[in-house]
């Protein structure tokens, strides 16, 4: 396995820069998660490291040693694609060894290393069969099967759940970070949904625009997220925003309700964004009053949408509450969850 | 649509489809039962449908060397030159094209579509009217009357087009494959020939069938460059064939038949790969 680091990675098309100088390090073994809307530049990112995009500028080491001006095949990387990128004429044991075939890897050990694979993966039964034969979980599984026979030094992974339905991606996502926890791989995995991020990760890359917006484990990036961006993009459902100012100590809203102290590091009278999750505003008997405009059961919560103070605002809560449209209730936030943001940058305050 | 008048629909596109192969291929028939009719039976009155007498004397005849047809024409050199030709001229036609449809559908470069695009072009001449030149051409190149000569040119003509089937096939398979095949520790050579090439084989199928026929059944060209009996191939052959024995329809028939064998072979094995061939990148898959 093997450590990466890359430095100042910068890429453009033509005139236009898609990656400005992007920093990372990834340790020995360490499952590391990009994250971001379409178009931040994470894939991209993730195929400079392949090889697969030259890169503009910057620096990337694998072990120290740097693998820039190195082809794919020879960066000891191994990827798993979207669309698994499987070769349709081939049955799934010579999908599988074909990396060590490549490699002039002797016959018998290629059986030894595929039959292995295949055992890791429950793909034993399936080896003589046709990618167009297999399901998208099986397939899926033969194109990590062919990333694990290789032993490479880091794992690429780009959105490889993408294409399947919702449980198959839940039991995949289990399968993967199952994977990560008994080989020890180092993994660098690109996907755009926070959720598969926030439950696979040892750390979260956030991304925006080619930059980096914030690096951390999945729970300081909900707990502490560095700006409005991730406090948004990380968390489902998202946290909710609202104007706010700090009075008497207190973060007050437009109506003069009042929400909950204000963070730490305000200042009196500041005005800033609050930002609240769903999860941390609280039915209570005092509190900022709201309407409530939209009801969800989703079964083992309730998640409904309340007026507070003009801004239409998500709650989410595990009590069985029985409201109804048009409903007047309190509302609280749980203490030290209120976020505050500057309303321009969005920098994080407090 | 509704459901009820569908079957009567294909039927009646079915009945148009066997009215227009019976109109096509009914001169064909008439030939090829020809040449297993007598040349009495052929003179006879009425004219008969089916051979009273079916033979393949007319076969022998063709390569009997003690009959007036094979003194006139050598049909084992002519088939030779021809198959000679056809084969090496597909050869070079599919390898050339397969690098270049490769470069059109994966490289990217200034004026590629365009280009791709311009190769087509050169099918819209008629042949005629490049007999002379391309006969000048060949002339000062001391290319006439040589087989070397008559690959080039079948080679030179057929291979815009192939290059052209073989690019749009190209294009349908995910780049993907072969970014994947690299990361698995493949060169790009190694990546086209291990992965790309075996996808596209109905197209490389097609390109090589294509060519194959045009190359066995040109004319044109083939009768103005070569001159000597050595040289010369099947459809000059045939050509000079229905000149003497035009009397002898069985024996027409019979040349005409074994010509067309080779390209009914290759149509017989080949034909599955055709339209998919034909069809890559005219739909999405």
């Amino acid at each position: 396995m093997g450590s990466v680091a890359l430095r100042d990675i910068r890429k453009s098309y033509g005139a236009v820069e898609v990656l400005h100088g992007i920093d990372l390090d990834v340790a020995d073994g360490e499952f590391v998660v990009l994250v971001g809307p379409s178009g931040c530049g994470k894939s991209t990112l993730l195929r400079s490291l392949a090889g697969l995009e030259t890169i503009s500028g910057g620096e990337i080491s694998i072990d120290g040693s740097s693998i820039v001006h190195l082809h794919p095949k020879s960066r000891d990387i191994a990827m798993v694609f979207q669309n698994y990128a499987l070769y349709p004429h081939m049955n799934v044991a010579k999908n599988m060894g074909f990396p060590l075939q490549m490699a002039k890897v002797s016959k018998s050990e290629i059986d030894e290393k595929v039959a292995k694979a295949a055992e890791i993966l429950s793909l034993t039964q399936m080896l003589k069969r046709y990618p167009k034969q297999l399901s998208g979980g099986q397939r899926q599984r033969v194109a990590m099967g062919r990333a694990i026979v290789r032993d490479p030094k880091v794992f690429l992974f780009d959105e490889p759940l993408s294409n399947l339905d919702a449980a198959l991606r839940v039991q995949m996502r289990t399968e993967i970070k199952g994977l990560h926890q008994r080989l020890g791989t180092t993994i660098v995995y690109v996907t755009h949904d926070q959720i598969e991020a926030m439950t696979m990760a040892d750390k979260i890359v956030v991304m925006k625009d080619g930059h980096v917006e914030q690096i951390g484990a999945p729970l300081d990036l909900y707990d502490r997220p560095a700006n409005r961006f991730v406090a948004g993009f990380i968390g489902s459902p998202a946290m909710n925003f609202m104007p706010a100012k700090v009075e008497n100590g207190q973060a007050v809203l437009e109506n003069g309700a009042v929400l909950a102290p204000a963070p730490e590091g305000l200042t009196e009278g500041q005005a800033f964004t609050a930002g609240v999750r769903p999860e941390h505003l609280m039915v209570a008997d005092q509190g900022a009053s709201a309407n409530v405009t939209v009801v969800e059961p989703t079964g083992a919560e309730l998640q409904f949408v309340v007026d507070l103070a003009g801004t239409p605002t998500l709650v989410s809560t595990r009590d069985r509450l029985h409201l109804r449209l048009g409903d007047t209730l309190h509302l609280e936030v749980e203490a030290g969850r209120l976020h505050a943001f500057d309303s321009e940058t969005g920098v994080r305050l407090g | 649509m509704n459901q009820s008048s569908r079957p009567f629909y294909w039927m009646a596109l079915s009945l148009i489809g066997v009215v227009i192969a019976a109109y096509i291929l009914f001169p064909i028939f008439w030939l090829v039962l020809a040449s297993f009719k007598t040349t009495g039976e052929l003179a006879s009155l009425p004219l008969t449908f089916w051979p009273q007498a079916p033979t393949i004397e007319a076969y022998t005849a063709l390569f009997d060397e003690t009959s007036q047809s094979s003194q006139l024409l050598n049909w084992p050199t002519l088939i030779s030159n021809s198959f000679i030709v056809a084969v090496s001229s597909t050869i070079l036609v599919v390898f050339f094209g397969t690098l270049a449809g490769y470069a059109f559908s994966r490289l990217h470069f200034p004026g590629r579509d365009l280009i791709l695009g311009g190769l087509l072009i050169s099918r819209m001449f008629q042949g005629a009217a490049l007999l002379l030149p391309t006969y000048r051409l060949m002339n000062s190149l001391n290319l006439q009357d040589s087989l070397l000569g008559l690959i080039l040119l079948y080679s030179a003509f057929g291979l815009p087009f192939a290059t052209w089937i073989i690019a749009s096939s190209l294009r349908e398979i995910p780049f993907e494959l072969e970014e994947s095949a690299m990361m698995d520790g493949a060169s790009r050579l190694q990546s086209m020939v291990r992965i790309v090439l075996p996808l596209a084989t109905p197209a490389l199928i097609t390109a090589a069938m294509w060519h194959f026929v045009g190359a066995w059944s040109e004319f044109a060209f083939a009768s103005i460059l070569m001159e000597s009996s050595d040289n010369k191939t099947v459809t000059i052959g045939l050509a000079s064939f229905v000149e003497l024995f035009t009397i002898e329809f069985n024996r027409v028939g019979a040349a005409a038949t074994l010509v067309a064998m080779p390209i009914m072979v290759v149509f017989f094995f080949g034909q599955r790969y055709f339209t998919r061939g034909l069809l890559a990148g005219a739909v999405k898959g």
